[in-house]
């Protein structure tokens, strides 16, 4: 491969790709994260789930700097990327973290191609040829194929949240962070969404998912962290936290999820 | 209604001073083009200056503030004054290099360059304005999206955000050069012969003013298209919208 970035340290399978220590939050004097630990190992997917305001979208935007924690640590690869203060190696994080948004955020003035290829280019320095050819190829995974030159406009939303995801995949990243991928799809788009993100996890991807999804965290997800308040209140293995939460304030979360 | 129609469409003396008027016009069009060009690229460069992110970045954007307020809060008349007062005097006195000071590029007289040097300098101002509330319309999940996929601002920028606000502000952009058009008439003060000025040049010898009507149709052959062009382009982008594009 082409590319002009130095490539970070290759870490096995199981190993702690990403640590977060005391991760905090304000704005202004609303505190919305108040202290998360987290290690996440290479391969592990793991779902949040929490009622809305806990802060797990700040939580995920925290992940890969484009919100300033204000105070704690992030290390990648056992590097620090956050010191506390300010960012370090924000390039590596970046390269190594992909994000898929609730709104898709494609970019409306370029194709589906384009759409993929454009950061290759730009920030990954491969020739348009390579990167054309790669967009194609993560198009093609998503089940894309015949709509490599259709602007986002002529897409539903299924389809677009499935460009955003090769466009994110195609960069090479070693994480990847999903916002609440389908919560703006409708019911019968959903499903198409889920099943690349599934094969996503089966082909050994590390992903931290924020989903209302409970089926999707309970197939898929190696653990699941439940938040409320700027905490991390409960995590475990699916089968322990959503059919045998310890705290109360999970159990009475998930009955009112489960119960509609 | 006889005496009306003598006095403003006196067609023998259209027909006589056609010629200077078109002359006249002929600056008036340059000073447009010209100043509406480096309008264009200086607003843009100040709108993208006023968007650097960051604390380091703070004392651009105060400058850059500070100068779009300061512009936009002056007569373009005087700023035509003040340019035409100081550089000349500035060069006489080798303050600043001739080029700057007295220019006449192509041949064309330094009270040209001054106009357009004026033009650019406030309607820049104007039109970064413009394109600040067209930066500031593409939705903030664009730039985070360009960041996430390790987009330098500069190139989030670039390739994402100015490309679809130059779309949406081409139809204030157009407005902005109409008004620019009709201001160059302001130019006349440091005698350069543009259309207003010919034309009542032609009125204090005839004591008619139908030479100047003649420029105020020239004036309208250009602006009323552009008039419509804007609208045309606005209700385009309605439809777009309305398909929830965009
Ligand atoms: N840029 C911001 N400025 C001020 N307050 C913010 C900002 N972003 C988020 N907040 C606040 O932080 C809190 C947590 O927001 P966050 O988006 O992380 O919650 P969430 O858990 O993702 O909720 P949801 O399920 O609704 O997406 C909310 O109270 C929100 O209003
Ligand atoms: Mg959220």
């Amino acid at each position: 491969m082409s590319d002009t970035t130095v490539e970070t340290p290759e870490i096995a399978r199981g190993e702690v790709i990403l640590k977060i220590d005391q991760l905090c939050k304000s704005y202004g004097k609303l505190d919305v994260l108040r202290g998360i630990d987290l290690e996440i190992k290479k391969g592990e997917v793991i779902c949040v789930l929490g009622p809305s305001g806990s802060g797990k979208s700040t939580m995920l935007r925290c992940l890969n700097l484009l919100e300033t924690p204000t105070k704690g640590t992030i290390e990648l690869k056992g590097d620090a990327v956050f010191d506390g203060s300010k960012p370090k190696n924000l390039d590596d994080l970046r390269r190594e973290t992909g994000m898929v948004f609730q709104s898709f955020n494609l970019f409306p003035n370029m194709s589906a191609k384009q759409n993929v290829s454009i950061a290759q280019i730009r920030v990954r320095g491969r020739k348009k040829a390579e990167a054309d050819q790669r967009a194609v190829e993560e198009l093609t995974k998503v089940g894309l194929a015949e709509k490599v030159d259709e602007y986002p406009d002529r897409l539903s939303g299924g389809q677009q949240q499935r460009v955003a995801i090769a466009r994110a995949l195609a960069m090479d990243p070693e994480i990847m962070l999903f916002d609440e991928v389908t919560s703006a799809l409708d019911p019968e788009l959903v499903k198409g969404v889920l099943d690349v993100m599934r094969g996503l996890a089966d082909s050994g991807m590390t992903m931290i998912c924020v989903t209302h999804e409970i089926g999707f965290a309970r197939e898929v997800a190696d653990r699941v962290i439940f938040m409320d308040g700027g905490y991390i209140v409960e995590q475990g293995p699916p089968k322990d936290v959503l059919d045998n939460p310890k705290e109360e304030r999970t159990q009475r979360f998930l009955g009112l999820v489960l119960d509609h | 209604m006889e005496q009306f129609f003598n006095t403003y469409f006196d067609f023998s003396i259209m027909g006589d001073y056609f010629g200077d008027v078109l002359q006249g016009f002929w600056w008036t069009l340059r000073l447009s083009l010209f100043g509406g060009a480096f309008a264009l690229m200086w607003g843009l460069i100040l709108a993208v200056l006023r968007q650097l992110p960051g604390r380091a970045f703070a004392p651009v954007r105060w400058i850059v503030i500070a100068y779009i307020d300061c512009l936009r809060g002056i007569p373009l008349l005087l700023t035509i004054y003040l340019i035409y007062g100081g550089l000349g005097t500035l060069q006489a006195q080798g303050a600043i290099p001739q080029w700057l000071g007295l220019p006449e590029y192509f041949g064309w007289p330094s009270a040209f360059w001054y106009g357009v040097l004026a033009l650019t300098l406030t309607y820049g101002a104007y039109m970064a304005e413009v394109y600040r509330a067209g930066i500031e319309s593409v939705p903030r999940g664009q730039m985070e999206a360009a960041r996430s996929l390790g987009m330098s601002h500069g190139q989030a920028m670039r390739f994402v955000i100015v490309p679809q606000a130059v779309r949406r502000v081409i139809p204030p952009l157009l407005n902005d050069f109409i008004a620019l058009m009709k201001d160059t008439s302001l130019v006349s003060v440091i005698s350069l012969p543009e259309a207003v000025l010919v034309g009542s040049d032609i009125y204090s010898t005839t004591f008619n003013p139908s030479a100047l009507t003649l420029g105020a149709i020239m004036f309208l052959v250009v602006t009323l298209p552009l008039a419509r062009l804007v609208d045309w382009q606005i209700k385009k982008q309605d439809e777009k919208f309305q398909r929830g594009m965009a």
